[in-house]
């Protein structure tokens, strides 16, 4: 790359972004922020503030399961659909009390998981097929659970302590899903760096042959990877569902490219071993407040995509010309 | 070696030198995928025909031409997967196509009608050029500038036309997908397709060039290739087969229509048509026939289980349970060549 003939001052801003790019991506939020309230000057309000936490937090769960799967080089697209099945099994076992209900909709995130991480893990099969086969499936079986008498149909009445959770405000600016975002944001970045299964996943996506040959079972870092992956879209799909008040067969698919995009505006490299979990918060955060942006702006439906990808290509591109992190 | 002079019958010991491989076997370890895949269409396409007490030309013309628009988006994705990259915009850029013919093409006489068509593919090329050229140029994996460009060409489609619309001339449908009882057209196209450009490429300096980007990108560019230009072709071509299937769609189906989730649907049966078709995802290996003969496959499924009276909805269920199942014995198979 060209850094060698930098002059000194733009050196020690790339060197910045490449040890610090959560810095950077602080930046481009703030100044992302600053120029929608311009256009929205609701945003400055503690209302605003809590409108972006509450709907960043369950694109950042998608994403943080979307993280883990690209840190070992692979990915998940599988997760919306997992969400929205996780969503109606909780609905629909929403007599049997919040314990039954929200364990249930998890184990669904177990089975998936445990699926994909068999594929994946043991029979080698490339995680973007293995996961949209995986997709293929679930919806499938959410669609044919909701038609007639199916098992899924009549689950309407979702669980109170999922809008309360969900939607709930703990005070000021603060929504009370932030509470479980933070949680789950501190077990990540803590397990990514500090423990033994978070350095595998990181080793096994830099370079999986040395891997093997060091003695780590791989099979067994995937299938860890992909079962805490599907665990983490039932909750972002339980989220959803208690902040949209409903539950619908595809009511989190317009998540999965976002929370993919997320992942790569956070730093985290498709190819695997790069990244982390504290870029990704910044990439869901500056992704909603895009969307909002873009909202406020009055455009049509059509512009809004086109200026969502370019921006999304954009950041993709200053970050891979800035950090020399190319692909291949 | 040892001191000992005379040639000691020891040396037999030593690993044999590898036996040549027979026609036979090499046919089995190139092409045994596809004719797996072809044999199993087969059984399909019999299979169906036993749940029709009268299948002919209207059933054989119905399947070639409802299919024949995946068939092309799994062209399109396996040239790409070959040279080494991966396009999750196919499907986008089939309905940006659509969308543009459909507009174009309404209410126009003939020639006209196929001057847009010839126009439409070529700026299918263009665009699809362009997205590899950022791909090439920015060094951001392939798989994010196609998930960006997909959104870019679904917003594209929606300033084209914002609803269902347009229209078509007549005998532009009958020339490229026939009438309800002639199977004929869009077989002809297809294979007329395959044998007048993919068969030359593959065979062309660059069809090989594509190969070995794929196989080995720091390989082939050792041995002298433009691996960037190499790339970017196989994007070209990968937008002729996208601009053609969109033209498909438009002469399929007599309009247009701008849903972005068509086309999300599209590009993801178009991988999982590569996969079944026997193209490796990792690049540089696979033939256009195989991800051709399993988009036919893909497309059958629905329509058997609604011969066996089942809810057509379980057809997405069996789609993703084969889809999964023979991958999963594609990587058993694999397993013991990469543990050697």
């Amino acid at each position: 790359m060209s850094t060698a003939v930098a002059d000194p001052a733009i050196r020690d801003w790339r060197q910045l972004l490449v040890d610090r790019p959560a810095v950077a991506l602080t930046g481009v939020l703030l100044l992302l922020y600053v120029i929608t309230g311009l256009f929205a000057p609701g945003m400055f309000t503690p209302n605003g503030v809590r409108s972006t936490l509450l709907l960043a937090c369950p694109l950042a769960i998608l994403a943080a399961s979307q993280t883990l799967c690209m840190l070992t080089g692979g990915i998940d697209l599988s997760t919306v659909m997992t969400a929205n099945f996780a969503a109606y099994v909780a609905a629909n076992q929403s007599g049997q009390g919040p314990v039954v209900a929200l364990g249930l909709a998890l184990c669904v995130g177990l089975a998936v998981g445990l699926v994909n991480g068999i594929g994946v893990g043991v029979f080698k099969v490339n995680p973007l097929i293995m996961t949209l086969g995986m997709a293929s499936v679930l919806l499938g079986v959410v669609t044919v659970g909701l038609v007639g008498d199916g098992f899924l149909s009549g689950s309407t009445r979702l669980l109170p302590v999922l809008r309360t959770v969900a939607s709930g405000t703990l005070f000021g600016p603060v929504p009370n899903n932030v509470v479980v975002w933070a949680l789950v944001g501190a077990g990540l970045i803590f397990g990514l760096s500090r423990t033994g299964l978070g350095r595998a996943i990181y080793a096994v996506g830099d370079n999986p042959i040395a891997c093997r040959l060091a003695g780590v079972r791989i099979w067994q870092v995937l299938l860890a990877v992909y079962v805490l992956s599907a665990l983490l879209a039932s909750l972002g799909g339980l989220l959803f569902s208690g902040i949209s008040g409903s539950v619908g067969p595809d009511q989190t698919n317009a998540y999965l490219l976002p929370s993919v995009a997320a992942a790569v505006i956070g730093g985290t490299s498709i190819l695997g071993g790069v990244g982390g979990y504290t870029g990704t918060i910044l990439g869901a955060l500056i992704l909603t407040v895009l969307n909002r942006l873009l909202l406020t702006l009055d455009t049509t439906e059509a512009f809004r995509q086109i200026l969502y990808g370019l921006i999304v290509l954009a950041l993709a591109w200053v970050y891979v010309r800035l950090t020399g992190q190319r692909g291949s | 070696m040892t001191a000992t002079p005379t040639p000691a019958p020891k040396a037999e010991v030593v690993t044999p030198l590898p036996r040549p491989s027979s026609r036979l076997e090499r046919f089995v370890r190139r092409q045994g995928w596809v004719v797996g895949v072809a044999l199993l269409l087969g059984v399909l396409v019999l299979w169906r025909s036993s749940q029709i007490p009268a299948f002919g030309a209207f059933e054989v013309r119905g399947i070639v031409a409802g299919t024949m628009t995946l068939a092309l988006l799994a062209m399109a994705q396996t040239v790409i997967v070959i040279s080494g990259g991966i396009d999750l915009s196919v499907g986008a850029m089939m309905v940006l196509t659509n969308c543009i013919a459909a507009r174009l093409m309404l209410e126009q006489d003939l020639g006209p009608v196929v001057l847009v068509a010839v126009l439409v593919v070529v700026v299918a090329m263009l665009l699809s050029g362009l997205i590899g050229t950022v791909a090439v140029v920015s060094g951001v994996p392939d798989i994010v500038v196609t998930l960006a460009a997909s959104f870019i060409l679904a917003g594209l489609a929606l300033i084209v036309l914002d609803g269902p619309g347009g229209g078509t001339h007549p005998r532009f449908q009958e020339l490229l997908v026939g009438g309800f009882d002639e199977p004929l057209p869009a077989t002809l196209w297809l294979a007329g397709i395959f044998l007048v450009v993919w068969v030359p490429f593959k065979r062309s300096r660059l069809g090989i060039a594509t190969y070995a980007v794929g196989s080995d990108r720091a390989a082939a560019f050792l041995s002298g290739l433009n691996v960037g230009r190499t790339r970017i072709a196989a994007y070209v071509l990968g937008g002729f087969f996208s601009g053609l299937a969109g033209l498909v769609t438009t002469a399929f189906t007599g309009s247009g229509e701008p849903r972005a989730s068509i086309g999300a649907t599209a590009t993801l049966t178009s991988v999982a048509a590569v996969v079944l078709g026997g193209v490796a995802l990792l690049g540089g290996s696979g033939t256009l026939l195989g991800p051709m003969l399993a988009a036919f496959c893909l497309a059958l499924i629905p329509a058997l289980m609604l011969g066996l009276g089942w809810d057509p909805n379980y057809a997405e269920v069996a789609r993703g349970v084969i889809i999964i199942v023979v991958v999963m014995i594609g990587g058993l198979l694999q397993i013991p060549r990469r543990a050697r």
